[in-house]
């Protein structure tokens, strides 16, 4: 409610980001207006917006929307559930650390697009290894983050719960973990947009029926740049705005900190 | 009843063992606190008075002589023994009101709400429940620190150098309201400082603390009135009786070679 009474201040903070996309949409609008490329490779504005209607109504680019954000939802969710456990654990305890962290190091170092190969052998191309894919991807952010969060909490606030004979469970809940909250919010932000990203890879990798990914893939087949166009349209703004949420709730969780501007 | 709150230090040893070396940090502290007294500890930096203070507090252990509170044998922290650290340490996510009330068992009941309130008070910062600790000053952050460590109801509030951080004129302040607290709440208050006004302004008894090892080097009784008048005859006196316990390791203590 009050985001949307908010509307013309969201607007008037933030117009400086919208005129770098209308000097893009200018520049390509010219491009095309004066034929400076073939339209096969730069369709016009007209082009984009028609395909993304037919897209629209024929009711595809929702599915494939809706597809590939499911596949996002459960890699993340598997991938961040993961991530915070593994990554809690080796912040709360020393010996969890020196057990995990070599391991993890050495995993982290592996590109995520290097694990392509063996997923499919191991999943092979359905579902599952898209899941997969995108969890591996959302768990080293969140992994890094919750640890670093939680190491991150000064030791003299550890003192205060010593002094007032806090439990370990009520030094957690009451001094770690929010202590180590804007982190973890942090990390979870990188993951959805790691998990944006690996969405598309993986369904270029392995085909699948319906995906923003697969929709993409198709359109270089049929030679058909307007699709292409709409789908890294649609896209960046369903990721900015999913980055946009995530960004919010990390103010507003981290308001106690003072920021440096 | 008796009154309580009587801390008695007995030869008390702490020394740290690194793997090549030994470093006694404190040495032979014999030192008896009754009941409702001030008392500063003034030293140089490194003489060992905040190790002391966190013993006292038993955030720091293994030490050798005994730390006895009324009586009893001290064994780890204890609600008994309030502290208020030099920073602040409030808890920057939490209100002042939920920061003042991090030591109580319930602090959503209606009797702790109103212990809260009362001690919101008491530091002066009625108004200020909902704020949160970036918001508040050096000082007022300050107060609300004495406010946690005093709404436990403890038998005595240690304070590791409180004011070290503050501007001069808002500590004249606070030596004010800390001495209006100390009379409300009839407390034994131990402070560690390193400003000899300061301890001269507020306390019974001033503690001089040698370094390496630390040791008490003289108990100086401050018997004046209160309030007391910084630019008064006797107290400066004290002052200059204090400020000479510093200079007694060298003859010169101005000679400086090129």
């Amino acid at each position: 409610m009050s985001s949307i009474a908010n509307l013309p201040a969201v607007i008037r903070n933030r117009y400086h980001g919208f005129i770098s996309f209308l000097f893009l949409l200018g520049l390509w609008s010219a491009a095309s207006h004066y034929n400076l490329f073939s339209r096969e490779y730069l369709p016009t504005p007209v082009a984009v917006v028609t395909a993304f209607i037919r897209l629209l109504s024929s009711g595809q680019l929702c599915i494939s929307l809706g597809s590939s954000l499911l596949r996002i939802i459960a890699g993340f969710f598997v991938g961040t559930s993961l991530g915070f456990v593994f990554g809690a654990a080796m912040g709360v305890s020393q010996t969890m650390e020196k057990l995990f962290a070599p391991l993890f190091n050495a995993l982290r170092q592996v590109p995520v697009i290097g694990w392509i190969p063996l997923i499919i052998v191991w999943c092979g191309i359905a579902e599952t290894s898209k899941i997969t894919f995108i969890a591996i991807g959302a768990f080293f952010p969140i992994l890094i983050s919750t640890f670093e969060g939680i190491r991150s909490v000064s030791p003299s606030y550890v003192d205060v719960a010593r002094v007032f004979e806090y439990s370990r469970f009520k030094l957690l809940s009451t001094i770690v973990l929010p202590g180590a909250l804007p982190g973890i919010v942090s990390g979870i932000r990188l993951s959805m947009g790691t998990s944006w990203l690996l969405v598309v890879w993986a369904e270029i990798n392995t085909r699948s029926a319906a995906g923003i990914g697969d929709l993409l893939t198709r359109s270089s087949e049929g030679k058909k740049a307007d699709v292409a166009f709409v789908c890294i349209i649609v896209i960046g703004i369903v990721a900015c705005l999913i980055n946009e949420l995530f960004g919010q709730l990390e103010t507003r969780l981290s308001s106690w900190r003072k920021s440096y501007r | 009843m008796e009154r309580l709150g009587t801390l008695e230090v007995k030869h008390l040893q702490k020394r740290y063992r690194t793997r090549n070396d030994d470093l006694t940090v404190l040495d032979d502290i014999n030192l008896t606190v009754q009941p409702g007294e001030f008392i500063s500890i003034i030293g140089s930096s490194g003489c060992g008075k905040t190790t002391f203070l966190r013993l006292v507090v038993g955030l720091e252990k293994g030490y050798e002589g005994e730390i006895l509170l009324d009586g009893q044998k001290l064994n780890g922290p204890s609600l008994k023994r309030g502290v208020v650290f030099q920073d602040h340490r409030l808890l920057p996510w939490f209100s002042i009101e939920k920061n003042v009330g991090l030591g109580l068992k319930h602090p959503k009941s209606a009797e702790s709400r109103k212990t809260i309130q009362e001690h919101l008070e008491l530091v002066g910062l009625k108004g200020f429940e909902k704020h949160y600790p970036h918001q508040l000053s050096g000082g007022m952050s300050q107060r609300a620190a004495i406010a946690r460590a005093l709404v436990n109801r403890p038998e005595i509030l240690l304070l590791d150098e409180p004011l070290g951080a503050l501007d001069a004129l808002t500590r004249m302040y606070m030596h004010q309201e800390l001495e209006r607290i100390w009379k409300q709440e009839g407390i034994t208050m131990i402070m560690i400082t390193h400003d000899v006004d300061e301890a001269i302004v507020l306390s019974d008894k001033i503690v001089v603390m040698s370094s390496r090892p630390g040791t008490i080097k003289k108990i100086i009784p401050v018997p004046l009135a209160r309030p007391r008048d910084r630019a008064s005859y006797d107290f400066v006196k004290i002052k200059e009786e204090v400020l000479e316990e510093f200079q007694l390791h060298t003859d010169y203590p101005f000679t400086y070679t090129i």
